[in-house]
């Protein structure tokens, strides 16, 4: 109970004092019941507005604080130290949202006024009832999960490994890499993907503090910031990882070899029922694709799988069973990537119509010398050199009826690919590009693009109606809305430059880690400025495209910012628990068990004293204060501290 | 019975009858009872570009006085159904020009809810009576043709209003033609224009378009080809051969309305089918025994 309370009005500049009369507010306050000094100041948030609150609690005693400004998401953090500086509890102070909800809001300056008196009367009610409340301290677990093993992922584990934390690296695919391991090269300074990833991948092979779960997929996160409880799914290869020496006699001993399609390859190639997904997968060991290996499928392969007897070190066993893990970490990175979309629901551009329409990660592998056609670019259906090769880009992107967001990679990729393939077939081929705008946006990107565009290629701007099988060729109407013109292009091979979009995963997943998700459907970043690592769940963070579509460049930064976000948390001993989150009246509590129910974080638990009688019990550390239980409590014992009822009737009756 | 108020519109009833007698003939033996009613007015297409509220006030009396007496409207023209979808769009999502349309359908004792229905041939074969039921009643199977279809602009798009058949990959005409026992293929101008809004000031462009389409259905290799809609059908039937003239091509290629199709294929007789009535050689192929 307070009864000495001060109340101290922001004007916000004139954010709020354009709309509400400050003077006559701070005069109103003064006069309420348990306010012993009303102040206000034009930057209630800047230093001097703090020592105003400081000095104020020294001169008048004060045992509890109403600040009137913007939304407690702003600044309520801010004004809990001020307040606990000066002497009282941090919980002991209110806020009174006269900004967001009454000056922006409305116009009337009178009834705005009167709206603002209203909501500081209801705070000072709630301030004279609030209680000082005691953070508890919770061990932090100086472990760290990074899920994903793309470049983002391997750049976070790094770093944190580095930093002297034990990193767990959990990678659903048999080995490391990512998309960028699929690519040739990068934009804009075209340097070999490969050559500067697979440096990485081996320093995370070979660190001490890095374990790898590869193959291995995340099925389920307990606990809260600090304290996770992570299960691992790994899944079998049949293979001993400790035996297997990646030499490969296996994949090429292998029945089914040159028949599977080649998902590293895009489809582009093929390869054996066991199998190394690239030369530089790491961990180089052998998989069996447990969907088409025949002793798999059908528990025969001819007279005797033909890899377990190529196999030198005997590191084949069909015996194997999955198996479930669970470690413990104190916070997460999720860096799980993206998609591309399947352009086949774009039927007007012929993905399902015609083999030589294929997509910029196909061409890619086309490129890469260590793809299906050892880097020659071959049109699939012919098996020809093509003559000429037309790219369109913003395929589903920037389009209401697929997705509303921009790529941010197609264009300066569509670009790059124009050098290599110039580089590669010379002057004999010519090569379109159908664009919707050149974003070319980054460091070194435009000039990427006007050297691309002295390159003798031709850009029309606009998106072709359709995509044309002709009798021999593939053939295009574009209208260029720089010309106001109509073409007809005639070509051998269609580039499609397909929008990113979230893994298909990606909602189940978005459930397993308790993160939100935009509109999108990306993972969603807790501020899209200032806190674009974090989540609204404390302790996970993300990275890379799983937040959204992105660069290297960016999903390098970004994955290095995770990390040092990840570490803060990390490299305490302790942290500081939410204090006001809910508790029981044991008198008061049935046992029957509703709140349980309603709890999302398993945070309520049954016990039984020892006269015999149950009551619900909430761990302080789980409970994230939502108020779930506190609505759904039929007897009014589960209260959340800081927001009782005692606390909160007295507020809205006060208020209106 | 399924009932439908039939809206004829005014190409049909006017010069095409064919497709209007191929419609009453066959439909009814799928179980759809069509009811004529009186009152109807042109559709208020034509008059888009010049006066948008009146093609809306006239889209919005058609479709009241169905609602008046409770049915479900049954457009086989392309261009009609065009019209009335578009009304019943904007009726849906605009409440004051709902509410100034009842004003001028008030004279006349009407009233636009939206609660009637929709239909096109394609969608009310293909998604109200269904596949299952029309392979029920064929008789004589359309064995050992090739056919190709046009499904016509106007029941394609715009697609954000709700069409019958999808913008850009249309097949529901391609699943009747199989039900009736035909073979259906692909072809890449099969969502070419037919031409014929360009008739009124382009005519030249109008010919080229439908000759370019008919003259590709025929290299394809095609028996013949379907179409929907009474204007695409007047471009490729009764004008095939000046088309085909204006493209320097010899066109000899029977075009059916789909629903003449399903009457073969039900046994019903030619005539009653206005098969006389088409232009093209349809006696080219022979259909549905003799």
């Amino acid at each position: 109970m307070s009864n000495k309370l001060g109340v101290f009005v922001c004007h916000c500049g004139i954010n709020i004092s354009s709309t509400v009369d400050v003077d006559q507010l701070v005069k109103y306050a003064s006069n309420l019941d348990g306010v012993v000094v009303s102040k206000d100041y034009k930057y209630m948030c800047s230093d001097i507005g703090a020592n105003l609150i400081k000095d104020s609690i020294k001169k008048y005693k004060l045992d509890g604080v109403v600040i009137a400004c913007c939304s407690p998401r702003m600044h309520e953090h801010t004004f809990r130290g001020v307040v606990e500086t000066g002497g009282v509890n941090a919980f002991n102070l209110e806020i009174a949202n006269i900004r967001e909800q009454c000056s922006w809001a409305h116009d009337d300056k009178e009834r705005a006024t009167e709206k603002a008196e209203a909501l500081v009367r209801g705070a000072v009610a709630k301030a004279r009832l609030l209680e000082p409340l005691e953070a508890a301290k919770i061990k932090v677990t100086p472990e760290a999960l990074v899920i994903g093993g793309g470049i983002a992922g391997i750049q976070a584990s790094l770093d944190l490994a580095d930093g002297g934390h034990k990193v767990y690296l959990v990678e659903k695919t048999p080995s490391i890499g990512g998309r960028m391991a699929q690519l040739d090269k990068t934009f804009p300074t075209l340097d070999c993907s490969s050559c500067i990833l697979t440096p990485k991948m081996m320093e995370v092979a070979n660190h001490p503090d890095i374990e790898l779960l590869s193959y291995s997929e995340v099925v389920g996160v307990e606990g809260s910031v600090g304290n996770y409880k992570i299960r691992i799914k790994k899944k079998p290869r049949y293979v001993d990882v400790e035996k297997c020496t990646g030499c490969g006699d296996c994949v090429e001993a292998c029945r089914l070899k040159d028949r599977i399609t080649s998902e590293f390859n895009m489809g582009m190639g093929k390869r054996s029922a066991i199998y190394i997904p690239f030369p530089q997968a790491i961990p180089l060991k052998c998989t069996v694709d447990p969907d088409h290996c025949l002793m798999l499928t059908r528990g025969k392969c001819g007279t005797g799988p033909l890899c377990v007897e190529a196999c030198e070190a005997d590191a084949i066993d069909f015996k194997q069973k999955e198996e479930e893990v669970e470690i413990d970490v104190g916070a997460i990175v999720v860096t799980t990537g993206y998609d591309v979309l399947d352009p086949s629901s774009l039927y007007e551009y012929g993905y399902a119509r015609s083999n030589d329409v294929i997509t910029t990660l196909e061409m890619e592998r086309l490129i890469s010398s260590s793809g299906p056609t050892g880097g020659e670019i071959l049109c699939p259906s012919s098996g020809e050199k093509p003559k000429s090769i037309t790219f369109i880009l913003c395929v589903g992107s920037r389009d209401e009826t697929e997705c509303n967001w921009c790529c941010r990679i197609g264009c300066m990729s569509a670009l790059k690919q124009v050098y290599l393939l110039k580089e590669k077939l010379g002057n004999d081929v010519e090569i379109n590009v159908c664009y919707t705008d050149i974003r070319s946006f980054g460091k070194g990107y435009e000039e990427f693009y006007r050297k691309i565009r002295g390159m003798k290629t031709n850009f029309f701007r606009g998106r072709p109606s359709e995509v044309r099988n002709a009798k021999d060729h593939l053939s295009i109407d574009i209208f260029d809305t720089t010309t106001n013109k109509l073409f007809e292009i005639t070509t051998d091979l269609v580039v499609l430059v397909p929008a990113l979009v979230p893994r298909a995963d990606a909602d189940e997943f978005a459930r397993v880690l308790h993160v939100s998700q935009s509109g999108d459907g990306f993972f969603l970043e807790a501020h899209p400025k200032l806190r674009p690592m974090d989540t609204f769940t404390g302790g996970i963070f993300i990275a890379g495209c799983c937040q959204g579509p992105k660069d290297i460049q960016d999903t390098v930064s970004m994955a290095s910012g995770a990390a040092s976000r990840a570490a803060t948390i990390l490299s305490k001993n302790e942290l500081e628990a939410e204090p006001q989150v809910a508790c029981v009246d044991e008198d008061a509590c049935s046992a029957c068990g509703v709140c349980i129910s309603v709890c999302t974080y398993n945070a309520i638990e049954l016990v039984k004293e020892d006269d015999g009688k149950s009551h619900a019990k909430v761990d302080e550390a789980l409970c994230k204060g939502c108020g779930a239980c506190v609505g759904a409590c039929p007897s009014g014992a589960m209260q959340q501290r800081g927001f009782k009822d005692k606390q909160i009737l007295p507020m809205v009756e006060e208020t209106i | 019975m399924k009932k439908y108020a039939l809206y004829p519109g005014c190409v049909m009833s006017t010069e095409q009858y064919a497709y209007e007698m191929s419609v009453r003939e066959s439909l009814p033996l799928l179980g759809v009872e069509l009811i004529d009613l009186q009152g109807f007015s042109c559709c208020g297409e034509p008059l888009k570009s010049v006066n948008q509220l009146l093609t809306l006030y006239l889209s919005a009396r058609n479709l009241a006085i169905a609602e008046k007496q409770k049915l479900d409207v049954f457009a086989p023209c392309a261009m009609c159904h065009l019209a009335l979808s578009e009304c019943k769009w904007v009726l849906g999502k605009n409440a004051d020009m709902k509410k100034r349309m009842n004003e001028m359908l008030a004279t006349e004792d009407l009233k636009y809810e939206g609660t009637s229905k929709l239909v096109h041939t394609v969608d009310l074969l293909h998604d109200h009576i269904g596949i299952e039921e029309i392979k029920k009643h064929v008789t004589k199977p359309l064995k050992g043709v090739k056919l190709a279809t046009h499904y016509g602009c106007h029941i394609i798009r715009p697609s954000e209003i709700g069409r019958p058949v999808d913008s850009e990959h249309p097949m529901k005409m391609e699943r009747i033609l199989e039900a009736l026992g035909a073979e259906t293929a692909e072809y890449p101008e099969k969502l070419d224009c037919c031409g014929a809004l360009l008739q009124i000031n382009l005519d030249e462009s109008a010919l080229t378009k439908s000759g370019q389409k008919l003259k590709a259905v025929q290299e394809h290799g095609f028996d013949g080809l379907v179409d929907v809609c009474p204007w695409c059908h007047k471009m490729f039937d009764a004008r095939q051969t000046k088309a085909g003239e204006t493209v320097a091509a010899k066109l000899d290629l029977p075009v059916f309305y789909l629903t003449q199709l399903l009457g073969l294929a039900f046994g019903i007789d030619k005539k009653k089918l206005g098969l006389e009535l088409n232009l093209s050689p349809v006696d080219n192929i022979k259909l549905g025994g003799k």
